[in-house]
């Protein structure tokens, strides 16, 4: 088998003209109104994003919003739904019917509707497993583009981060799009 | 003058109705792609970033190579190095072998098909399930891709709903969408929960951090990494970049390009393996650090396999993938089967009309069709030239360099407007197959000048355009 010494060398070997590396960042798009460009890419990648109200209880919106959702997954703190705990299993196979996840988003991105989520659980199988996904997310920590949003994301020293953009989706047959491929059928961003 | 991709082609377009499908599909795509790229004022500042980072780490790749796997190696990560596809497949069954693995389910992986992946584990005894929806599609059919990012481009929903009902057990000729999918969800969701090990390929390695990056838009690379305790990365070398602003700048590019939406569903970050779990890399050469030296053909390696030249492409759209003898399509995959081995790829040559298309959709601006024209000038070299071509370039030759016989050829053509068809469109004209001639003109624009008239057709169109 080959190894790193004597593939980098042939590497080092076979380069010629060096280039130099650009100057970073790069200025993105800015928009007036960050939370409203947010809700509606969201909507058009097929999620939905909602902010909570003064006075309004985050269990019942949630409630209302999945009122079929039986086994719901959460550990967070905010919420009194969750039927089980990601962190409270001996394999993340126990995780396999779940309606519902409850995640925290760390950072929104107006220009794609991601939403950062680190793995601040045991098992972030829940996030892609579960049919639907809600995502909890403070409407300050909306940014305008990517090159902000990689400017400010916190791994927290957990193994793995995602950027969810809506639910999964898939246009494999004929382009016809279909929501809900393999992960959650809907998305639902709350914002506190 | 036919080529392998010309005879192919033919074959394709039999199916007038799906000739057409195929074209305008794809044509969608390319408009959806525009349509996102004009609602950004930075575009092109983004293409022409991602080219000179592209073009910075390939030419430092040492450097970025050695960073990645250190830092990858720290964060836990058992990092391979694999000099060509033999080795690749090797090691990748080395490690299935010490874990027992019997079923290993697949996210999308390029690299596994330029490596040949599938039928080296399915033939050593390993269950492989491709867990994206049209590459499952391809699997069940026993077919290869015939587009990088959308497989199965080239199939109707009948056709799916057909295999579906032998394979799934689904309902006889229901082909909705939807409905297939759903089946095919439920049939792909059994396989995840059953799997030993997972395999992604990598969309980006960030040398910075060691972060693995993986884009898909049904989650099915995150589904598989999430259930079971292996997960393989399968990914070549020229894929490292600097840092995550870098990565930023490709993240905005890639699925505008790709599919027309501003992002996948799904950018997800490798960084560690799962608790109690195993994370394998397997680094891949297999010809990339040979292109390094290649000036005239070193920019394929800047490509992130997008598929934008594919979709933008007039001769992809109305020949179809399988066209193509080289596993990837479209201009870029005629420029790296040429690399990968130019004698037995050159046929994927004539399916270009260097219309430059591609050269301005690409999001790392590839000069894909001057690489084209490239291997055109160098066919004679490796023995490939058409020779009915050679001919006629000579007889060119020979009639451009004596004028008198030059001007006595013209002032004849006119003839041919009145030879009967047969002598015209034969067997020997490939121009006249498909489409009809143009008339030569009663009088060369020489002998119009000479009278006088180009001034005055001049003087026409200036005064019409007042």
């Amino acid at each position: 088998m080959s190894n790193k010494a004597a593939i980098i060398n042939r590497v080092k070997q076979q380069i010629r003209t060096q280039y130099d590396m650009p100057v970073l960042p790069i200025k993105g798009i800015e928009y007036a109104d960050k939370i409203a460009q947010f809700k509606e890419t969201l909507r058009a990648v097929g999620g939905e994003a909602v902010e909570l109200k003064q006075g309004e209880d985050l269990d019942t919106v949630i409630s209302l919003h999945y009122p079929e959702a039986k086994t719901i997954a959460s550990n967070l703190e905010d919420t009194t739904l969750a039927t089980i705990s990601p962190d409270n299993v001996n394999s993340a196979h126990d995780l396999k019917n779940i309606d519902l996840a409850i995640v925290r988003g760390e950072i929104g991105v107006a220009e794609n509707a991601c939403v950062w989520v680190p793995q601040l659980m045991k098992e972030r199988v829940i996030c892609f497993i579960s049919e639907y996904l809600v995502i909890l997310l403070d409407k300050n920590s909306v940014v305008n583009n990517m090159h902000e949003a990689y400017e400010q994301i916190n791994f927290h020293d957990s193994c793995f981060g995602v950027f969810i953009s809506g639910p999964s989706k898939t246009a494999d047959i004929e382009q016809a799009l279909v929501v809900g491929a393999h992960g959650p059928k809907g998305v639902l961003v709350i914002l506190l | 003058m036919s080529t392998k991709h010309t005879k192919a082609a033919d074959l394709f377009i039999e199916n007038k109705e799906q000739q057409v499908w195929h074209n305008k599909t794809l044509h969608f795509v390319r408009d959806k792609r525009d349509k996102m790229a004009m609602q950004l004022p930075e575009w092109e500042v983004l293409r022409e970033t991602a080219h000179k980072i592209k073009m910075h780490t390939i030419t430092h790749l040492d450097h970025y190579l050695d960073l990645f796997s250190t830092r990858a190696e720290a964060n836990g990560i058992q990092v391979h190095w694999a000099k060509d596809a033999e080795e690749h497949n090797q090691i990748v069954y080395e490690i299935l072998q010490s874990h027992k693995v019997r079923k290993l389910v697949k996210s999308k992986s390029m690299l596994a098909e330029e490596c040949h992946l599938n039928p080296y584990l399915i033939d050593k005894g390993i269950n492989v399930v491709e867990s994206d929806l049209g590459e499952r599609i391809l699997q069940l059919l026993n077919e290869p891709p015939s587009h990088i990012v959308m497989p199965a481009i080239h199939l109707k929903r009948q056709e799916v709903g057909k295999l579906f009902e032998e394979k799934l057990h689904t309902e006889k000729d229901n082909s909705d969408p939807t409905y297939l999918t759903r089946a095919a969800r439920a049939h792909l969701r059994e396989e995840f929960l059953t799997a030993d090990a997972a395999m992604t390929g990598a969309n980006f390695g960030v040398a910075e951090t060691g972060d693995i990056v993986v884009c898909t838009n049904e989650g099915n690379a995150d589904m598989g990494t999430a259930l079971p305790p292996l997960h393989i990365v399968t990914m070549g070398m020229e894929k490292v970049i600097p840092n995550l602003q870098s990565l930023s700048v490709f993240i905005r590019l890639l699925a505008r390009s790709a599919t027309g939406q501003p992002v996948t569903a799904y950018t997800s970050h490798y960084r560690k393996p799962r608790e109690g779990c195993e994370m394998h890399l397997v680094i891949v050469d297999n010809g990339r650090s040979e292109a390094l030296s290649n000036e005239d053909h070193i920019q394929t390696l800047k490509c992130i396999r997008c598929g934008a030249c594919m979709n933008t492409c007039p001769v992809y759209r109305r020949s179809g993938g399988y066209s193509y003898t080289y596993f990837i399509p479209g201009p870029i995959g005629i420029n790296l089967g040429m690399l990968h081995a130019p004698k037995e790829y050159y046929d994927n040559l004539s399916a270009c009309s260097l219309c430059y298309s591609c050269n301005n959709v690409c999001p790392v601006k590839i000069d894909l069709a001057d690489q084209i024209y490239k291997w055109r000038q160098n066919l004679d070299s490796f023995g490939k030239a058409d020779p009915m071509k050679k001919v006629m370039s000579e007889g060119m030759k020979f009639m451009f360099e004596r004028p008198a016989l030059f001007r006595t050829g013209l002032k004849m053509a006119p003839i041919v407007n009145h030879m009967p068809r047969p002598l015209i469109y034969n067997g020997l004209n490939d121009w006249g197959k498909g489409r009809e001639l143009p008339q030569f003109a009663s009088e060369s624009f020489a002998a119009l000048w000479k009278k006088g008239k180009v001034s005055a057709a001049n003087q026409k169109r200036s005064n019409h355009e007042q």
